[in-house]
């Protein structure tokens, strides 16, 4: 696999952190160099928030440059549509349709932007779910994340046992088998 | 053993203290740092706290060198600052068992009111730094920074920033090493700092630097990457040395592990050897400074920004402004604008209610540092001070004296939470008594949410996990007499005790209770919005909670609220706030009534 450059959008308390944890540890199972950053902190609670894992066989800084991003995962609509001009033209755009109103849309001092799909559809290549209602169809709303990632492992040179063993190994016990199935619809959906 | 994981910067130094042997580390918590001590809970040989400030925790972890063992104190940049006093003693004195400072500096002010260049503060206190690049180097640097620790007999710094301590790249596990702990032997000379001691300290403390200054000449510390035919060096560390290696830039690289003290000899040689020396560092000129004030002619800041990060493309500007390579043409930006989106109180926190009640009271409030340092922020905008840990409370004396002289009469607020309250609060409390004019109108409002939640939840004084100390009885024993306590979560009642107080004519100080809504998991069955009763009036979307929004419904003209249950955690403030009982719980339940 040549190498990829990912980053991930969202907001503040969706679990970002976690998720680039799982991209990371199946790059290094499978073999490769791997650096990621991405934003802590609880002042960021509620903030935009994003970061990035990059994968290779040598990756020297973790940050991505502009225009270099392969794969944008979007934990949600307007933070994904944000960073996307970090993509590379054609690059691929995975987007949660959940919408999550910032504060300045609560007040009404701003609107939600309407069109941002249409708009990243005439660039790059786009999958967008409600990753929401995947999860309450499983009875668990907090696997949004693993389902973006099952639909980012397709496109990846990683073995889907890799990515299982992972994710079992990064998420409680008890919600092991959500995240398992969730990883399994992100990663047959078409 | 020979196994390779990704760890963060902050796991990796954890990891890197186990390794070396280290038996005691102390921090204050403050991002970037914290995950540093919650990652020493994963070693068991290991003992770790959070001490209730960063002087104290510098304190302990002294004593624990002193003790002969391997000791580790972590804290963000502007925690150096409130332990400086003994730093500065420290660093003249000697140490026993190893001693690492981990600095967590904050280029571009992610979570952090200042952006100081701690490197500054390392030279300042006569120390080494060290500045690592990747989570690898965290490791090893703080391995290496214990052993020189001991083998020059000083405390040493491992400056590390936001990005590396969060960043997470491939490390290689080693054992760890046991040490033995060394005898404390009584010597004056070494361990206590007044005159006649202190003189031979000063020189003891000029040798040490000079000796490592000739240890840093050709360390492995320090890579030098040679280019042939190129009349360009450049000099860096840290994370930009990683930005620098993406751009195939015709120049040799002089890579600094150890930033202070630097081998000036050293440098002096490569300058004989290169036309152009140009300092590629985040924030400050440090290492250019240290290079001009010897006479080496090289070129830095006038490249590169002396504030915020500095990203592969801001090295690539810099390095387009030097000549040295060509401008990239980057990608425009998005076609529709963005709304802005800032951080903000989580659904069901228990400060929001208060805010919501100072915002309608429409008084001058002081804030301090913690999650509620948000109430700077659109929509409650009311702390109009907002400055340093624990500063409130002083700053409320003193603005109060001076309206107070000028006859300017109108109420102060000021805030503080049970974090900062053991922080460096308590001591402005026992300042407030001093001098105390009957009729000084102060209100006093402490957040007791029992948890130090901005970083994440870490235990503190107030945690009923650990300490427990009852901040109501500590005040009473200090003196204060005008104590109220009110619980966040019922709106009116605290609502009517927070106007009444704000009017009295002297010090009145308010315990306003409840647990923080995350790290207590707080989750009752969600609200909804009656749309048919509902008048649009805003005040449940003006208490700013995350779930509301103002929406269109089917048959209804209007805008009216709406509440995401997938977000609600049933704290109940909103239906509190609804003038006409619009807004109700999707399932009775006993257990958060009005109490």
């Amino acid at each position: 696999m040549d190498g990829k450059n990912i980053l991930i959008a969202g907001v503040g308390g969706q679990g970002l952190v976690i998720a680039t944890k799982i991209i990371s540890e199946a790059a290094l199972e499978a073999g490769y160099d791997v650096k990621t950053n991405d934003v802590i902190g609880l002042s960021q609670r509620g903030g935009k928030v994003y970061g990035s894992v990059k994968i290779d066989s040598k990756v020297y800084s973790p940050n991505i440059p502009h225009g270099e991003c392969d794969i944008l995962l979007a934990m949600e609509p307007m933070e994904g549509y944000r960073y996307s001009h970090m993509l590379k033209d054609n690059g691929m755009a995975i987007v949660n349709t959940y919408r999550i109103p910032s504060t300045s849309i609560q007040q009404e001092v701003e609107e939600y932007p309407e069109g941002m799909l249409a708009d990243l559809k005439q660039k790059y290549n786009v999958s967008e779910i409600d990753v929401i209602k995947v999860g309450k169809e499983l009875g668990n709303t907090k696997v949004g994340n693993t389902v973006l990632i099952g639909i980012m492992a397709k496109k990846l040179d990683i073995k889907k046992e890799t990515w299982e063993k992972v994710i079992q190994k990064n998420v409680p016990e008890k919600f092991i088998d959500h995240n398992i199935k969730a990883f399994n619809i992100g990663y047959s959906y078409k | 053993m020979n196994e390779k994981v990704v760890l963060t910067g902050n796991q990796a130094i954890a990891r890197g203290f186990y390794e070396a042997g280290g038996l005691i580390a102390s921090s204050y918590p403050g991002s970037p740092t914290v995950g540093i001590i919650e990652n020493m809970n994963n070693y068991k040989e290991i003992y770790s706290e959070f001490s209730t400030n960063e002087k104290v925790a510098l304190e302990v972890a002294m004593g624990a060198s002193f003790g002969g063992v391997r000791s580790l104190c972590s804290m963000k940049h502007v925690g150096v600052n409130i332990c400086a006093d003994p730093l500065m003693t420290f660093t003249q004195s000697t140490i026993n068992g190893g001693f690492v400072l981990i600095s967590g500096d904050d280029p571009g002010m992610h979570s952090s009111q200042n952006e100081q260049d701690n490197r500054v503060f390392g030279k300042f206190a006569n120390m080494a730094i060290l500045d690592p690049s990747d989570s690898q180097e965290s490791k090893d640097f703080t391995k290496i920074g214990l052993e020189l620790s001991e083998n020059y007999s000083m405390p040493f710094m491992l400056r590390i920033t936001s990005r590396l301590c969060h960043n997470r790249s491939v490390v290689n596990l080693e054992e760890r090493k046991d040490i033995d702990i060394k005898a404390f032997e009584k010597d004056a000379y070494k361990y206590c700092m007044l005159p006649p001691y202190t003189e031979k300290a000063q020189y003891f403390m000029k040798e040490r630097l000079q000796k490592l200054e000739d240890y840093a000449y050709n360390t492995d510390l320090n890579k030098l990457e040679e280019k042939e035919e190129t009349d360009t060096i450049v000099i860096t560390s840290g994370l930009v040395y990683q930005h620098l290696k993406e751009i195939d830039l015709d120049a040799s690289i002089y890579k600094l592990g150890m930033v202070y003290p630097i081998s000036i000899k050293k440098v002096k040689e490569l300058s004989k050897k290169y036309k152009n020396i140009i300092i590629l560092e985040e924030m400050m000129p440090f290492i250019e400074n240290e290079l001009k004030i010897n006479g080496i002619d090289c070129k830095g800041k006038e490249y590169f920004s002396f504030t915020g990060e500095i990203q592969i493309e801001d090295v690539e500007k810099g390095l387009e402004k030097a000549g040295l390579i060509k401008e990239r043409k980057l990608n425009e930006k998005q076609r529709l604008k963005v709304p802005s989106r800032s951080p903000q109180f989580c659904s069901g926190c228990p400060h929001r209610p208060i805010y919501d009640i100072l915002k309608k009271a429409k008084v001058n409030v002081i804030g301090d540092i913690g999650c509620y340092s948000m109430g700077v922020l659109p929509p409650f905008e009311v702390h109009n001070i907002n400055m340093s840990m624990g500063s409130s409370i002083g700053i409320v004396k003193g603005m109060r004296k001076a309206w107070d002289l000028a006859g300017n009469k109108k109420p102060l607020v000021a805030m503080i939470g049970d974090g900062t309250f053991f922080h460096s609060g308590v001591t402005g409390f026992i300042n407030l008594m001093h001098k105390l004019d009957k009729n000084a109108n102060m209100t006093i409002i402490i957040l007791d949410n029992k948890t130090t939640a901005m970083t994440g939840g870490q235990p503190n004084a107030s945690s009923d996990k650990e300490m427990d100390v009852s901040i109501e009885e500590l005040l009473q024993t200090i003196g204060f007499e005008r104590i109220k306590v009110l619980n966040q979560y019922s709106y009116k009642k605290a609502k009517s005790v927070i106007d009444e107080e704000i009017k009295h004519e002297g010090l009145s100080i308010i315990v306003a209770t409840g647990p923080c809504a995350l790290q207590y998991r707080m989750r009752h069955p969600h609200f909804y919005v009656d749309p048919d009763i509902c008048i649009s009036c805003r005040s449940c979307i003006r208490t700013n909670c995350p779930p509301l929004l103002m929406k269109k419904y089917d048959g209804h003209e209007k805008l009216k609220s709406f509440i995401d249950p997938d977000m609600c955690v049933g704290c109940s403030i909103c239906a509190q706030v609804c003038p006409v009982n619009a807004i109700k719980r999707s399932k009775p339940d006993d257990d958060l009534k009005n109490k």
